[in-house]
């Protein structure tokens, strides 16, 4: 060993320490361990500068978890932050999603009844307006629809307004299955419903899945009232089941039947239009939906059938409502007619509301009482689905709607007075 | 990796001047591999004195070789060899230091400074009696020490073997332990007890001086390491950790040593005994005598070297 001695017979300072660091080669650190056995004062030394590096390491040890304990928290979970960063933006993902899947359809359930609403109001376009409706705007462009389908909803939400008019009217031939696949304007129910031929019957298609029935109003209205209600009540079992009313809306529609220059509902439309009420999942287009914007002529049964409105405006029906012999209706620019001979002559209601008239409707006054004659909160159509208060109306009042959804009411069609 | 250039004489660098051996070269790719690894340059020490510091502290240490081999001029491996086991950072901020280069002696004041008092205060277990030791420690380290009319620091001894730090541990220790003992024997002896005289043994006294003898050829047989061992847990009482932390192992393997130890050295008893004409069972029976009736210096057998290499070092 080459250590000089610093006292005497003891090894220095650097082969103590290098003996407790473990520096030392095989050779020196046996003769310094062999003079530790015998040295009590080298084995002190040694064991005290042991346990003073041991109480610094111990010191700095502890210095290091003080700081990390002084970090913040949040720096222990820097692995944990990308998970959590990747569920975080998969949520707000899914949200943003749904946000904007709800914005668009409220976006559309607001758009389609303005983009509409001059057309729309008309009975015949109620039709087309509850499809479009029916269906979510998630499932507006669904990945492989049924080719009638699609080409019935495309129709639905591009059919002008002019053609609608031609329907209600009546002049002029109708496309195909575009008039009494949906809520059907009862006025031209009415008009055209006279008994089928069995042959007809026959050859108009009938809706897979719905009764066979042959022409609801084919009887006189009085003596059908009854027997209206008996349907009225198999109609809402029917319409109880809303997925059944849905896929209904989405086949193609029947032909119609051409009889003559016009179309006649084909067998199975009859069933349509009495069925076609808008079922109660179906949003409604207002707080306290007319029954002219749903398409539905509130004429109550047992009225004479009315002559086709021929408007002296020319323009378009967007709702009307019969009470008897007063017949009230609403044209595309919001001018009210009143007729008091069943659509013989009419005459133009001087405008007593504010706004844009678009719809008029009746109320039933029972027991003092007033009743909706659509019973929007089933989602039946009044008159059509005949789900009216089984007690006759003891007085009828009509209601008329403006654009702002306010309603004025009359009892002569006359002098409207605000609600 | 062939020597190439002399660094044995270089300008005044404020060093102490060794005196290195005629011909003795430093390598030069060694030397700035080393440089670059130990950093010195962040404290201000230039290349030249670098290699100045080298240079002498492989001549003082013979580049590790034997005395047979001082004679030639080391080769760059042996030089490699020699430097790498050493702590070449440590040792060039001692040395610088020791040479009274102040740019070194505030880096060593920055690095060492709480560190060596902290260490001083652990092993006084006092903080006063531990800053004065590391205050006088370091008055010695600053060279206010005159040995023979030269400034004499206690850094020129330190050889780059094992840490600056350690060794710093280290004479702090053994400072205090020989302030300790000196002052120890200075204690005055207030009370004497009496002991009691002792019953009568109640072996007989051949059996009893057989015993002595076997235990004391016994324990003067044992192994460096155990008897390091038996001297550290029985007579210092340190604990089988403290143990295991200077040797290096665990403090199972201490545990395990010291129970082997023991059983080596009661089976030598028995071996001797034997050896003396005793019976086995005899032997047993003579084992199992009463310490207190056995006049065994365990202290003294313990401390009594069998090994002269210190000595030899301390006479040389």
């Amino acid at each position: 060993m080459s250590a000089t001695s610093q006292h005497g017979f003891h090894p220095d300072a650097e082969s103590l320490n290098a003996f407790a660091e473990q520096a030392l080669r095989d050779r020196e650190r046996a003769e310094v361990l062999e003079h530790l056995g015998v040295c009590a004062r080298c084995r002190q030394v040694v064991a005290l500068a042991r346990g003073a590096a041991d109480a610094s390491t111990v010191r700095t040890a502890a210095r290091p978890r003080k700081i990390a304990a002084a970090r913040p928290w949040w720096n222990g979970w820097q692995v944990a932050w990308v998970p959590a960063a990747a569920l975080a933006a998969t949520a707000a993902l899914a949200v943003y999603v749904h946000m904007r899947n709800v914005e668009r359809s409220a976006e559309m359930a607001k758009l389609e009844p303005q983009a509409v609403a001059p057309s729309a109001r008309t009975p015949g376009n109620a039709s087309h307006e509850d499809h479009a409706e029916s269906v979510p705007p998630a499932s507006v462009a669904p990945a492989p629809p049924a080719p009638a389908a699609k080409q019935e909803h495309s129709r639905a939400a591009k059919q002008p307004a002019e053609e609608e008019s031609q329907f209600v009217t009546a002049d002029a031939p109708q496309e195909p299955g575009t008039q009494y696949s949906g809520a059907d304007n009862q006025i031209e129910v009415m008009r055209k419903a006279q008994p089928l031929s069995s042959a007809e019957a026959q050859q108009a298609p009938s809706r897979p899945g719905s009764a066979t029935g042959g022409p609801a109003y084919s009887q006189p209205a009085a003596a059908a009232w009854e027997t209206e209600q008996k349907q009225a009540e198999e109609q809402r079992q029917e319409q109880a089941d809303a997925s059944r009313v849905r896929s209904t809306t989405l086949k193609p529609a029947p032909a119609a039947v051409r009889r003559g220059n016009q179309l006649a509902p084909p067998a199975g439309a009859s069933t349509d239009t009495v069925s076609a009420a808008p079922p109660a999942f179906m949003p409604r287009l207002l707080p306290d939906q007319p029954a002219g914007s749903a398409g539905i002529s509130s004429e109550r049964p047992g009225s004479h059938p009315i002559k086709p409105i021929h408007l002296p405006s020319g323009l378009a029906v967007v709702s009307s409502t019969s009470t008897g012999a007063i017949v009230v209706a609403v044209d595309k620019a919001g001018t009210l007619f009143l007729s008091e001979d069943r659509g013989g002559t009419w005459e133009r209601v001087k405008t007593q509301w504010t706004g844009h008239a678009v719809a008029v409707r009746q109320l039933f006054a029972t027991n003092g009482a007033m009743q909706s004659a659509p019973a929007a909160h089933d989602g039946t159509a009044p008159g059509a689905s005949g789900n009216v208060s089984p007690a006759p109306p003891s007085s009828v009042i009509l209601e008329l709607f403006n654009d702002k959804n306010q309603a004025w009411v009359s009892t002569d069609g006359r002098i409207w007075t605000s609600k | 990796m062939a020597p190439s250039e002399s660094v044995g004489t270089t300008a005044e660098t404020g060093l102490p001047r060794g005196t290195p051996a005629p011909g003795c070269v430093l390598d030069r790719d060694l030397a700035n591999e080393l440089w670059r690894d130990c950093g010195a340059a962040e404290w201000g020490l230039t290349h030249d004195e670098f290699d100045q510091i080298l240079l002498e502290a492989g001549t003082a240490q013979n580049f590790g070789r034997n005395v047979s081999a001082a004679q030639a001029a080391a080769t760059g491996k042996q030089q490699a060899e020699f430097f790498r086991e050493l702590r070449i950072a440590d040792l060039v901020l001692a040395r610088a230091c020791a040479g009274g280069n102040e740019r070194a002696w505030k880096r060593f004041l920055a690095v060492y400074r709480q560190p060596l008092t902290r260490a001083a205060i652990a092993i006084a277990g006092n903080e006063t009696l531990g800053r004065d030791l590391a205050d006088q420690l370091y008055a010695e380290l600053y060279g206010l020490n005159l040995r023979e009319g030269q400034r004499r620091c206690p850094l020129l001894s330190y050889r780059g073997r094992g840490s600056l730090m350690g060794w710093l541990r280290t004479t702090l220790a053994q400072r205090h332990v020989d302030h300790y003992r000196r002052t120890r024997r200075e204690e005055p002896i207030e009370e004497i007890d009496v002991p009691a005289p002792d019953p009568p043994p109640q072996m007989p006294a051949r059996e009893l001086s057989l015993l002595e003898r076997a235990i004391a050829q016994a324990v003067s047989s044992c192994e460096a390491e155990e008897r390091y061992l038996l001297a550290a847990y029985y007579l210092d009482e340190q604990t089988l950790l403290q143990i295991a932390r200077v040797l290096g192992v665990h403090e199972a393997t201490v545990s395990r040593k010291l129970r082997r130890a023991k059983k080596e050295i009661r089976k030598q008893i028995l071996k001797h005994l034997e050896r003396s004409g005793l019976s086995r069972r005899a032997a047993e029976e003579t084992m199992g005598a009463d310490s207190r009736d056995v006049d065994v210096d365990l202290k003294n057998l313990l401390q009594t070297s069998q090994s002269e290499a210190f000595q030899e070092q301390a006479a040389t």
